[in-house]
């Protein structure tokens, strides 16, 4: 206790260390009204935690090079001690990470979180999502697997559409006319360096926003009040709420500790559930295997390519739905935030998770 | 609840302690194979014995080759006469190279000398070169 006391002793009078744990801990209130699906950005942060990690471990063995990355990832999985712990925790994880960001943006979406003052939040979690499709993609390539070559061939090939420049887009992605050694330079490159780097900045911008301006109250129960109309900044302070240590991060801690078990089980006794028997020849590219489709995040884009007759159509449907997902709370301006009296917006909810749902199983069963 | 009562304080321990315990075990359970994961493998370096061809060393000259993980030199002085040392220099572990006008090693990071049976001539060295034993058999040199 009294060595405790003289290492915090010592940060404080260099630091003020006590101030800022008591700032941000212990006086740090959130709403006494704040449910479980506040835990998810912790979830999320542990998990993309574990994927920094295990991607920094796996990179001590991999070889970025298409005559060696099979056999690099073979023996990481067959030879290195707990490699395929470590290999598996990094591609199952990614997975979980997906699921996890869904119910994060989900949740939002339901509790209308995104509202002003909050539209900075939003858009830098949005652009966090889709860092995290492109860091699963370029990942997807690096084993060098019949799965890899061929996913990403039909993934850098969408652009192709686009008329006048789609060609020239599609050679840019790869490197060359094919996916060949370039592409997997770049994508190595951007995988392990150039995305996690942005990726880094903005998740920090992401929690610098959601500190700065204070949790948004959860829109339920008979105590909820409509926000005060604002015009110059105010951290939302929560007087009376309960102390972000230890009571909320106990139930963090908690459903942290959920998530890390279902991918325990998953690791140990469904490690290749979320990868097809394709993932384990090595790649070829003078042979397509049949019945190739994206990881099941992208069904939904897959399916809606194939369901048009025109794939320009398709792209630019995923496109304008996307921007109005970013775009949300600038278009959705009304200060009402409870769903009960947002009826419309609550029907198109639940009728985009069902079409998501609904697109996706399609793809996969088709 | 009194959170100065000696129970309280007793309950607070216990449950410190045993959170603690729980603590450590999970890291543990969890650093345990990053550890192996990354320590060096023992069996790349376990070659016992390394077989070269009698052509591949020149009478005065020398072979440079890799045993158990490290360079090491084979030298045939006379003809039919082998010797084996480890090619790592005994000061700061640099290669020795052959000089074969001279019939010496000399160790080009700072001018340690060593005569063709390993013995320190002059420099630096504190030691002299690491011997290896040779066995011959029918048209091959066996090292180790």
């Amino acid at each position: 206790m009294s060595l405790r006391k003289l290492v915090v002793d010592w940060l404080d009078v260099r630091l003020g260390i006590r101030d800022l744990l008591e700032q941000n801990l212990t006086n740090y209130l959130l709403p006494r009204n704040i449910n479980i699906w506040y835990t998810l950005g912790a979830v999320l942060l542990t998990l993309f935690g574990l994927q920094f990690v295990t991607g920094i471990l796996l990179l001590v063995y991999y070889v970025p090079d298409t005559e060696q990355a099979f056999a690099s990832v073979q023996a990481i999985m067959n030879e290195v001690p707990y490699g395929w712990l470590i290999r598996n925790l990094h591609a199952v994880g990614s997975n979980l990470i997906v699921v996890a960001l869904l119910l994060h943006m989900l949740s939002v979406l339901f509790m209308n979180a995104y509202k002003k003052p909050r539209e900075l939040t939003w858009l830098s979690g949005f652009l966090i999502f889709n860092l995290t499709l492109a860091l699963c993609l370029t990942g997807y390539l690096l084993p060098w697997s019949q799965l890899s070559f061929w996913a990403t061939t039909v993934a850098t090939e969408a652009p192709g559409a686009i008329p006048v420049i789609g060609d020239d887009i599609v050679r840019f992605l790869r490197g060359g006319a094919m996916v060949g050694d370039t592409t997997l330079g770049r994508f190595f490159a951007l995988h392990v360096m150039g995305l996690p780097l942005v990726f880094g900045l903005l998740v920090g911008f992401h929690l610098f926003c959601v500190r700065r301006a204070g949790v948004s109250r959860p829109p339920f129960g008979p105590d909820y009040r409509g926000e005060p109309e604002r015009f110059t900044f105010e951290h939302e302070h929560h007087a009376g709420g309960i102390p972000f240590f230890p009571n909320y991060a106990v139930k963090d801690g908690a459903v942290i500790c959920f998530f890390l078990a279902v991918l325990a089980a998953l690791v140990f006794f469904a490690p290749n559930l979320f990868i097809p028997p394709s993932a384990f020849e090595p790649a070829d590219p003078f042979v397509t295997p049949p019945r190739i489709k994206p990881e099941w995040y992208f069904l939904w884009a897959y399916q809606t390519l194939k369901v048009f007759p025109s794939e320009l159509i398709g792209l630019g449907i995923q496109g304008v739905f996307m921007t109005l997902l970013a775009l949300l709370p600038f278009l959705d301006r009304s200060a009402e935030r409870r769903p009960a009296r947002r009826p419309l917006f609550v029907v198109c909810f639940v009728l985009g998770i069902v079409v998501f749902i609904g697109i996706s199983v399609w793809g996969h069963l088709s | 609840m009194n959170g100065k009562s000696p129970e309280f304080a007793r309950r607070r321990a216990f449950l410190g302690t045993l959170l603690a315990g729980i603590g450590a075990v999970l890291g543990a359970a969890a650093l345990y194979p990053v550890w192996r994961f990354l320590a060096p493998r023992k069996g790349a370096e376990a070659q016992d014995q390394v077989a070269l061809s009698r052509d591949q060393v020149p009478l005065g000259g020398a072979h440079f080759f890799n045993f158990r993980g490290r360079p090491a030199v084979v030298l045939q002085t006379r003809a039919g006469h082998f010797t084996a040392f480890s090619a790592v220099c005994t000061h700061l572990g640099c290669v020795i190279q052959w000089q074969a006008a001279e019939q010496r090693f000399l160790c080009p990071c700072h001018a340690g000398l060593f005569s063709a049976d390993g013995t320190v001539l002059g420099g630096p060295p504190p030691r002299p070169l690491e011997s290896l034993a040779v066995t011959l058999r029918d048209d091959q040199i066996l090292v180790g």
